[in-house]
């Protein structure tokens, strides 16, 4: 019967299908890593975000990197060895490695560095917007560039002119953003500043020319919203750091449960960030292992902005820091897997304090809003809902646990929720929200990079729109900071920052969460890092435990 | 037939025409300004302008609409929002994706919808009866995504027997020639590759093709039921022709009709479950893209993928009935 | 999301005022349908009475987070330790509040242009009918993402974008019947004494229309409370988080699929029982009320 032979056929396949659960053995040549996401694009600069940095950076290599594991040791990649730097605190010597070539042939020299940091100081209008850290770092670009030149001394020097001191520059140098790639292939791909379209310049979106540097990695292909592949380069100039896999493929993967999955059945070998409630799955899976980056380099917060009441007086800002139950918030969504909050920056950044924040005390946030005046106790409170930040595990959830928490002191909360990339960033940042949650991932493990760059600078002279949030004496004490020449003087000032801020309690600081990897047992080598400076030339694969 | 076929075609222009009109409007009466609606935090001075010279905003409306029109005839499809990329070249690399898997839920249904559906006419108010029809209940009253979790969850995490995510293992490294990877596999010469690329097809097959089993079984069994109470039927067995041949000839042949024209209009729904099903098994398919897309608020993104998707259904449909035509030799055009 | 080509003859339209009396009793020995009464009323008491049954309120985080079922919650707690089987049954009025208005809606927009086009027919009846060929190719839950995006998120939205969706079921059915009904003996006799043609649609031919549209209003009201959860799954449910819709639920508990699968699986079965209802009921109401299908 026909029906018969369909339905034998059908679980005949079924069956074979089933049964081969012994797949073509698994490469152990070849790593494939999830990301929370896509990256965006393919050019160092006109980039802005962690997913693509983490492909990048195995790609293109700046002048100084950070050691493997350290968010803050610097050392020279490029550069044969650190900076010199002149008596007045402008100018920075570099001498260049001797011998290097980029993945297209091109000669690594003066004038390639001297090419790329002209790009950096002279971004198109049009451009700017796509390459947040070249202006954040250097304050702007043409004339308001804090860059005033780089020339080259001889074919293998290069001298980098400042135009006031800034006592971060070489620690911002480390970041991806900052690669040197080949310039010939910038210019093959139109990403040498002369296209001010975007969607033209093939450097940026995957095509020709796009991410030729010197690392231990070459750019192979980008399938948008499915994979990045890159692959080894034979000729690296560091023979002892050779990549010892031949490719490495990175796969987007927004949903946790999907990347822990997938880490479980054997889809994926390396899971960059899992959720901190699937720590204890892979604990429990003897062919998997979590892989702990150690201390902390991120703050979360709950932000407020002062030109809402009733959040403009302080004594409610107050009232809602000791409304906050920290510690249960750690237990209920990072499993532990965090530190409360003692200051605005993670405690590993140079200079940072123990400022002795608000603790949990109901009692006493009920008496701070009753001595603070305010009748109208009802606040706009959003968060983003279509992402997971390793500060922040679930927004959802934590919104609806901390407005539980702010109406049992007598708030009322009303929810609102926007999309990450488009929108809730764009109006945060444009002052639209009264409260809202947002953290910070470290760039580079100075004060700086949180205090001011992400939190309480000022913009034009008048505090940022952000969080509306007024003192002079603060700016004046961070600028001064950042120009001092001697560390005792910048520690001095730097503390100083801290407890003024402190003063104010202009946000309320929640935790530092120690995001964690996932991988496979036979993944070996790997380094991981709080700042994801993660190398994988030093990845191996050893499939013979399984 | 070719009277028929162009007069089919000619009856699909207004309704595209329509289409047309209702997203052109969907773009246009975004609340608020285009500009800030369509390209929210990615807008500069440059690409709003470049935006409102795409979509002509400053011309009268009639004119906006007859370039629209004929943007999209000539293949412009827009760009989208968040990295500047045409929809054209976006989609083309998706649309395998999910071709592929609503044509291995399709396989899935009809698979196995047909053979249950006349198994379950057989034996009316029989046990099996009775269990089938439970089944294609539970089919219908199921949500896909629900399907699809509880699928990965038993299937593949708790017993391990077929992967989860993805369309194919991502450590194999082969080249893409018509995205189609169970041809592409074939064409690396790669058998085992194809056999990886089948498992990884079968859960989301299985979840999106539910709702199409639940169906085709009713309709199956209904005609069949209905076919066989007819009197050319009772006929061919009073001649004592086989309960096989009978079968064969005369109760499958028509049977199939209603079949086909269910086939056609669960195209649709095979397509908008894909946005569901793609999301739960991490699918590289239009449906995942298009979520994304409506994430970001990426409009120029959803307002084609409706108007593919839309047009692609009325051609299967198309399709579908010229193929009944072609089946059922009493209807001559 | 599922079959919204019609499934029902629209001959059936054309029978007898006592069909009803009939049909009630031939319901009532329907054993299916009768199933999917009770699963329908369990769904309808648990939506009206969820004040009275919930132990908890829906955001009361009573418990520890993410326990089993126990005394205390029947249904185990989620992640804030908020009761699941108090969420499940508030869930159920967000589910029926979408779910009927969104029907009712649809009703109201597709019988109204359905009676035109099928009452006046002509140019009228073409491009109506045109219209909802166009919204009628569109997936509905394509179609409801559309909507929900262009307007923000919220119920009344959500209502809207179902509505929409299934207007066009509606229409072409009405249509279909008032069609048949054209040329029914007793229409030909009440025009032939002289009646005005809008008074011949409302007193003779809607009434006799009502059956089919009865019976599909019941299926769609299964499809709808489907697609308002794939909404909620995809993020695209109620404003505020903190409301307990089925699908946002669904999203949230997917995380917890591993170590806490009963959330998922209480969830899930929520859903699958209010659909199974409705499918069941309107299943059973076409076969009592079609006299052709006796057998």
């Amino acid at each position: 019967m026909k029906h018969l032979r369909i339905g034998a056929l059908l679980s005949a396949i079924l069956v074979v299908a089933a049964a081969c659960t012994g797949t073509p053995a698994k490469s152990s040549t070849t790593l494939v890593v999830a990301l929370p996401g896509d990256i965006v694009r393919t050019d160092s600069m006109l980039t802005d975000d962690s997913n693509s940095s983490y492909v990048i950076q195995q790609v293109v290599e700046g002048l100084v990197g950070l050691a493997p594991g350290s968010t803050s040791e610097i050392v020279p990649v490029l550069a044969t060895a650190l900076p010199t730097v002149s008596k007045d605190g402008l100018t920075y010597t570099f001498k260049l490695r001797e011998g290097v070539k980029f993945h297209d042939g091109t000669d690594f020299n003066a004038a390639a560095v001297v090419y790329n940091y002209e790009r950096f100081r002279t971004v198109p209008d049009a451009l700017q917007e796509y390459s947040y850290y070249t202006g954040a770092v250097f304050g702007g670009f043409g004339d308001a560039s804090n860059l005033e030149s780089a020339t080259a001394v001889d074919d293998y020097t290069v001298k980098i002119k400042l135009r006031t001191v800034s006592s971060n520059f070489v620690l911002t140098q480390t970041l991806p953003v900052f690669g040197i790639q080949s310039p010939t292939a910038l210019a093959l791909g139109l990403a040498d500043n002369s296209e001010t379209d975007i969607t033209k310049i093939t450097g940026a979106q995957g095509g020709a020319g796009a991410m030729v540097g010197t690392g231990p990695f070459k750019f192979s292909s980008w399938v948008e919203g499915d994979s990045v592949e890159i692959v080894r380069n034979d000729t690296y100039w560091n023979t002892a750091a050779i990549a010892k896999l031949e490719a490495v493929i990175f796969k987007p993967v927004a949903e946790e449960t999907q990347r822990v999955n997938g880490l479980a059945d054997g889809t994926y070998d390396l899971v960059q960030v899992i959720a901190p409630a699937d720590v204890a799955t892979i604990a429990a899976n003897t062919g998997l292992q979590a892989i702990d980056r150690g201390s902390s380099f991120n703050i979360f917060c709950l932000q407020m902005n002062q030109t809402y009441a009733p959040v403009s007086n302080p004594m409610i800002r107050e009232a809602i820091a000791y409304a906050i139950d920290k510690e249960s918030l750690i237990q209920t969504f990072y499993a532990g897997a965090a530190d409360v909050a003692k200051n605005w920056m993670p405690m590993n950044v140079q200079y940072a304090l123990d400022l002795e924040l608000p603790t949990y005390d109901p009692a006493k946030a009920m008496e701070l809003i009753a001595a603070s005046g305010e009748t109208d106790l009802t606040i706009d409170f959003w968060y983003p809902n279509d992402v997971t930040r390793p500060y922040m595990p679930d927004p959802k959830g934590l919104f609806e646990a901390i407005s539980a928490q702010l109406e049992a002191v007598g708030f009322t909360v009303v929810a609102h929720d926007a999309k990450w990339r488009s929108g809730y960033l764009d109006q945060e940042a444009a002052g639209a929200y009264e409260m809202w949650l947002l953290g910070w991932t470290g760039d580079w493990a100075g004060p700086d990079n949180f205090l001011s760059t992400a939190f309480f600078h000022y913009v034009d002279g008048k505090p940022s729109p952000e969080f509306a949030y007024k003192n002079d004496k603060l700016d004046a004490t961070m600028a001064a900071a950042l120009a001092a020449t001697s560390d005792a003087q910048a520690k001095k000032l730097w503390e100083k920052a801290q407890n003024l801020i402190r003063a104010d309690l202009p946000t309320v600081p929640i935790a530092n969460s120690k995001p964690q990897a996932g991988a496979s047992i036979d993944v070996k080598g790997f380094v991981g890092s709080a700042g994801l400076n993660e190398y994988l030339n030093l990845v191996y694969l050893d499939r013979t435990g399984n | 037939m070719a009277r028929y076929i162009i007069r089919r075609l000619l009856a699909a222009i207004p309704v595209l025409l329509g289409l047309s009109l209702v997203l052109f409007a969907y773009i246009r009466l975004l609340p608020g300004d285009p500009c800030v609606a369509i390209l929210g935090q990615h807008r500069t001075v440059e690409s709003c302008a470049k935006l409102r010279e795409h979509l002509g905003l400053d011309l009268p409306l009639w004119q906006q609409y007859v370039n629209y029109l004929t943007q999209t005839l000539s293949g412009d499809f827009g760009n989208s929002v968040i990295n500047a990329l045409p929809f054209t070249q976006e989609f083309t690399v998706r649309f395998p994706g999910t071709l592929e898997l609503t044509i291995g839920a399709l396989i899935f249904a009809i698979g196995a919808g047909i053979p249950l559906g006349r198994l379950a006419a057989r034996r009316v108010g029989g046990w099996a009866d009775g269990l089938i029809t439970g089944i294609s209940l539970f089919g219908v009253s199921i949500p896909v995504f629900v399907l699809g979790l509880a699928l990965a969850v038993i299937f593949g995490v708790a017993l391990g027997w077929l992967p989860t995510q993805g369309r194919i293992d991502a450590h194999f490294r082969f080249d893409s020639i018509t995205g189609f990877l169970l041809i592409d596999t074939l064409l690396a010469g790669r058998p085992d590759y194809f056999v990886d690329a089948v498992r990884h097809l079968i859960l989301p097959s299985i979840a999106l093709g539910s709702i199409p089993l639940a169906i085709i079984t009713r309709i199956t069994r209904a005609s069949v039921i209905e076919v066989a109470n007819e009197d050319y039927v009772r006929t061919a067995r009073a001649k004592g022709l086989a309960g096989k041949k009978v079968d064969q000839r005369h109760v499958m042949r028509n049977a199939w009709l209603p079949v086909t024209t269910v086939i056609g209009l669960q195209v649709g729904s095979l397509l908008g479950g894909a946005v569901l099903t793609e999301t739960v098994f991490v699918w590289n398919g239009v449906g995942r893209w298009v979520v994304d897309a409506i994430e970001n608020h990426d409009y120029p993104i959803i307002q084609s993928t409706i108007l593919v998707f839309a047009a692609f259904f009325l051609i299967v449909n198309l399709l579908v009935d010229i193929g009944y035509a072609f089946l059922n030799p009493r209807i001559r055009y | 999301m599922i079959m919204r080509g019609a499934l029902v003859d629209p001959v059936m339209a054309s029978a007898p005022s006592g069909l009803w009396r009939d049909a009630l009793r031939r319901l009532r020995r329907n054993r299916l349908a009768m199933i999917g009464v009770a699963c329908m009323t369990l769904f309808f008491a648990a939506a009206i009475l969820a004040p009275v049954i919930a132990p908890y309120a829906s955001n009361d985080m009573s418990g520890p987070s993410l326990s089993g079922p126990s005394a205390a919650h029947l249904f185990g707690t989620d992640l804030l330790g908020r009761d699941v089987f108090s969420r499940v049954l508030y869930g159920a009025q967000i589910s029926l509040f979408v779910g009927v208005f969104a029907v009712v809606l649809a009703l109201i927009i597709g019988t109204t242009f359905g009676a035109i086009a099928g009452g006046y027919g002509g140019r009228v009846d073409g491009i109506i009918m045109r219209a909802t060929d166009v919204l009628l190719s569109i997936p509905t839950i394509l179609l409801a993402i559309g909507i929900v995006t262009w307007l923000g998120q919220g119920l009344p939205q959500l209502v809207l974008a179902i509505a929409v969706g299934y207007a066009p079921v509606f229409a072409r059915l009405l249509r279909g019947s008032l069609l048949a009904l054209r040329e029914a003996d007793y229409v030909i006799a009440a025009r032939t004494i002289g009646g005005s043609n809008s008074r011949i649609l409302m007193r003779h031919m809607l009434p006799n229309a009502l059956t089919p549209l009865i019976v599909q209003a019941t299926l769609v009201l299964a499809t709808a409370i489907i697609d308002i959860a794939g909404l909620g799954f995809l993020g695209l449910g109620p404003a505020d988080p903190r409301t307990p819709e089925w699908g946002t639920m669904l999203v949230d508990a997917r995380r917890f699929m591993q170590t806490a699968p009963h959330i998922v699986f209480f969830i899930g079965g929520a859903i699958v029982i209010s659909a199974i209802g409705f499918n069941l009921l309107g299943d059973g109401l076409r076969e009592s009320l079609d006299p052709k299908l006796k057998r």
